[in-house]
């Protein structure tokens, strides 16, 4: 019998769970019954200009900046991601008045608003379910043992950079084979004083006493 | 009507299946994942058939408040079979906006959507929006984590947002409640929640029921005794 190696096991291994992850995401439970998301994979390319992308908002929005530096680490072990997208105009008829026009009509009638991130104004029911597709692909990778975390910042960069095309919403499910789990304390983005800055710019009543006086 | 020692045992043991699952369909829609791990959704739990009955008479009574809510009185005929209702609430989309700027709304950003002009509260409106709908998509993980429980658990579900709208109508939610949805669930032999007839308002097994042997056998059994 052939040997096969752990790298190649676990790489073939990963892709198969992917595919399992956009079926179960394709079958997710939605309202309607309709399904219209669209959904991609994309490769080590792509996920580098994502993390480009957005460690380049780093000004505007520090929690892009955090992903960005996060994807880097994360391509260089096995890992891959899911991006999600759907269009923003209602097909439900619902009239329920979520997103702030009276009548699905007046909503796909309103001007679109075009944005880096994404897309509006866009049916809240269109929302729920492109975002259960992302829970159900989540939820699978979990029962699968893979490391998983769904990043909304990707999948805006995504929309932003064109990867995914034709979708007015994005959102992404990033999944890793890593050796230790990437997606969660990662604290080794930042220095313990850089940390403390921030800390006290951002909470800056924590160490101070009742009155106000700051405590040396 | 009389049954059995070991099928009322069974009954009893049915609907505390309902009461402990409920429970633990609850607890999977509460850890499920929120965006940026703030936490704004709740779940509430009606098992008691007296509370369900007048949630599905208020979803009726919503029908008639817009021509497009028809298949309300359809919900509500569905509801009141389920054994247990839980109601999923976002507490942050009405009042607190993700502060990120992501557009959905179309307002472009956080600050322009709290200058938006509100969507009056009136009948024919069930979430008077905007909302933010980046907060709001934190119901779609609850929901996902209730059902892959429920499936797990071999357990028939079904996912209205009429009783969630009329459950915020009622004075159920907490006061900031901007979106709700409700999960109907069922432990039974014949899901209420699928295979679904036309006007299953007027036809379904109670309706069935009343006419066919509260109403003919009573008549048959005088005649023919």
């Amino acid at each position: 019998m052939a040997i096969r190696e752990m790298e190649d096991l676990v790489q073939k291994g990963l892709e198969r769970a992917v595919e399992m992850m956009a079926l179960s995401a394709h079958n997710s439970i939605r309202f309607e019954g309709r399904n219209t998301i669209k959904m991609i994979t994309v490769g080590n390319e792509e996920m580098e200009s994502i993390a480009e992308f957005c460690f380049s908002l780093g000004d505007m929005s520090p929690l892009a900046a955090r992903d960005g530096r996060h994807l880097i680490e994360l391509i260089k072990e096995p890992c891959s991601l899911l991006i999600i997208g759907d269009k923003r105009r209602s097909y439900f008829n619902y009239d329920c008045g979520a997103c702030g026009y009276r009548t699905c009509a007046e909503l796909n009638r309103a001007e679109t608003t075009e944005s880096l991130t994404a897309h509006g104004p866009s049916c809240q029911f269109r929302n729920i379910n492109m975002n259960i597709a992302a829970s159900a692909a989540a939820s699978i990778a979990w029962r699968l043992g893979l490391h998983c975390r769904v990043f909304s910042t990707f999948g805006f960069a995504a929309l932003a950079l064109e990867i995914i095309e034709d979708v007015d919403l994005v959102v992404s499910v990033s999944v890793s084979a890593a050796k230790k789990d990437p997606y969660f304390d990662r604290h080794k983005f930042w220095t313990q004083e850089y940390w403390e800055e921030i800390f006290n710019k951002e909470f800056p009543t924590y160490n101070r006493g009742f009155i106000g006086a700051v405590e040396e | 009507m009389s049954m059995e020692r070991s099928i009322k045992q069974f009954e009893t043991d049915r609907m505390d299946a309902v009461k402990i699952a409920a429970r633990l369909l609850l607890a999977s829609a509460t850890t499920a994942p929120r965006v940026g791990g703030v936490g704004e959704c709740t779940v509430h739990i009606l098992d008691d058939e007296c509370d369900i009955e007048d949630l599905c008479q208020k979803v009726e009574k919503m029908s008639n408040d817009n021509e497009k809510w028809g298949f309300f009185r359809r919900d509500a005929e569905m509801l009141r079979d389920a054994d247990s209702v839980l109601l999923i609430t976002s507490l942050r989309s009405k009042t607190d906006p993700a502060d990120i700027n992501c557009n959905m709304c179309g307002k472009l950003t956080c600050e322009y959507l709290r200058e938006a002009e509100e969507l009056p509260d009136e009948p024919g409106v069930a979430y008077p929006g905007p909302l933010c709908i980046f907060r709001a998509n934190n119901i779609a993980y609850a929901v996902d984590g209730m059902v892959s429980l429920a499936r797990n658990l071999g357990i028939d579900y079904g996912i209205f947002w009429s009783a969630g709208a009329a459950a915020m109508r009622m004075g159920l939610l907490p006061k900031n409640t901007g979106f709700a949805l409700a999960v109907g669930i069922s432990i039974t032999e014949k899901s209420p929640f699928r295979d679904i007839p036309l006007k299953y308002d007027e036809f379904n097994e109670k309706t069935m029921h009343d006419r066919i042997i509260r109403r003919l056998w009573p008549q048959f059994r005088s005649i023919y005794s």
